[in-house]
């Protein structure tokens, strides 16, 4: 149990220093086109044990999404997003149940197939950053930007997350 | 109580996901300036519309304080354009004359209660009297025409013979040439007056301007009433007989100014001295 949480803080925090350090710097744009940011830091709550507490998910993913607005300059939206996704990943994970179950408590691709995870990671993820990029615009007047970004961005992001699954396959 | 913890536990993971996110939402509307703007904004077009209907209801109902606002500033206005005309032209040499003589006439706004027009002899009352300062014998105009003569006051009412009644003669000047003559209503129409006793001499043409002379103790002078629409001199007549379309639609009118000549009683005295 013990090295589990260890497993996942020192992920957690490997993940925030990639995101935060690394891939905030990273700005493709084309013109008018500067659709593409990569966010990869949701699957930190993706792979959280299935029977963490719901409960306590939710203040786990508000300080998380706290800790990454520090960095972006915009407080409380990523908090916002991710205290959502915490609060849901419960309803995904039953709408995704396989066959046999969760079983006790890993949510890896090496435990329950890649195309299971694949399904599980990108509502996740696509949720994510459809939140996050209406609570940036914070109106429906910029609803094209909000769809373009959130389209552009989870692709690029699923992308760079598949690599990060295929390469290391945790099991944990 | 015991149903209530059981509430709580069950759906404790909701009730913190509300609380956490409210306090996300907060720190987003708070410290983010673009979200910030845009929240004030768009609360301000929600809460602008109400606010718009119920300001055109309130207004509605101040339709009469506003309208009585407005009837006191364009008095101030008429006033201070009668004045200056007065003053512009009698203080010619205005360094040999006293300049107390300016703010000769006051306005005193007032509205119409009644009024007939498809009579022979019209007259309208006005919705203030005596208690306003309004005496038998003031003119009353609107702001572009006049409307008669004060002929008798109460308290609070005052009838006005207007200039659509057989008994009203107003003495006019044609503008520029300053011939003299007497306004009689012709009868009829209720936005035609006949102008009598310019001599035929005189250099008339359609369009031309007629305005008050300023003779009487009525109306201050170069008050607009109309325009020349066609002349005739009958045979034998010395005078013209001149049809004047006034510019004011008195059916229409509902305020009207009434012209307070500071120094009347002098000029009265003064013109039965002559007679």
């Amino acid at each position: 149990m013990n090295s589990i949480w260890q497993r996942n803080i020192i992920r957690g925090a490997i993940i925030l220093v990639i995101q935060l350090l690394l891939l905030k710097r990273i700005d493709i744009t084309f013109g008018d086109f500067n659709y593409i940011h990569f966010t990869i830091y949701p699957i930190i709550f993706a792979l959280l044990p299935y029977k963490t507490n719901r409960t306590a998910l939710i203040p786990i993913g508000f300080a998380i999404g706290l800790i990454v607005d520090l960095f972006y300059d915009s407080l409380g939206v990523h908090a916002a997003a991710s205290t959502f996704i915490c609060y849901f990943r419960f309803y995904i994970l039953n709408l995704l149940s396989p066959a046999e179950g969760y079983g006790k408590e890993h949510l890896t691709a090496f435990r329950h197939g890649l195309p299971w995870f694949l399904s599980y990671l990108s509502a996740l993820l696509f949720i994510h950053l459809l939140l996050l990029y209406s609570l940036e615009a914070f109106s429906f007047v910029y609803f094209n930007e909000i769809i373009l970004r959130t389209i552009f961005s989870f692709i690029a992001s699923l992308f760079v997350l598949m690599l990060g699954t295929l390469i290391f396959n945790p099991k944990y | 109580m015991r149903n209530i913890f059981n509430l709580f536990f069950r759906y404790s993971a909701f009730i913190v996901f509300v609380i956490f996110e409210i306090i996300a939402l907060y720190l987003i509307v708070n410290y983010n300036k673009s979200q910030k703007e845009i929240w004030a904004h768009s609360s301000n077009l929600f809460t602008g519309t109400i606010n718009k209907y119920v300001q055109g209801v309130e207004d509605f109902f101040a339709l009469q304080a506003t309208n009585d606002s407005l009837l006191i500033e364009n008095a101030n206005l008429l006033q201070t354009i009668i004045d200056y005309r007065v003053t512009s032209k009698d203080n010619a040499f205005q360094d040999y004359e006293d300049k107390d003589s300016t703010n000769n006439y006051t306005l005193i706004p007032s509205r119409i209660c009644s009024k007939t027009l498809n009579l022979r002899n019209n007259y309208l009352t006005l919705c203030k009297g005596s208690s306003s300062g309004i005496e038998v014998g003031m003119g009353v105009i609107t702001f572009n025409g006049i409307v008669g003569i004060v002929k008798s006051v109460s308290k609070n009412y005052s009838t006005v013979l207007m200039v659509l009644n057989s008994e009203s003669r107003i003495s006019a000047k044609v503008a520029t040439k300053n011939y003299i003559g007497n306004l009689v209503w012709s009868g009829s129409d209720l936005r035609e007056l006949n102008m009598m006793d310019v001599p035929k001499h005189s250099e008339i043409a359609v369009g031309d301007s007629i305005l008050t002379s300023g003779y009487s103790i009525s109306f201050p002078p170069e008050i607009f009433i109309g325009v020349v629409e066609s002349y005739t001199i009958e045979g034998g007549s010395n005078n013209y007989n001149i049809k004047v379309q006034m510019k004011s639609d008195l059916s229409t009118t509902d305020y009207v100014y009434v012209v307070n000549f500071l120094q009347a009683e002098e000029k009265e005295e003064i013109l039965s001295e002559n007679e």
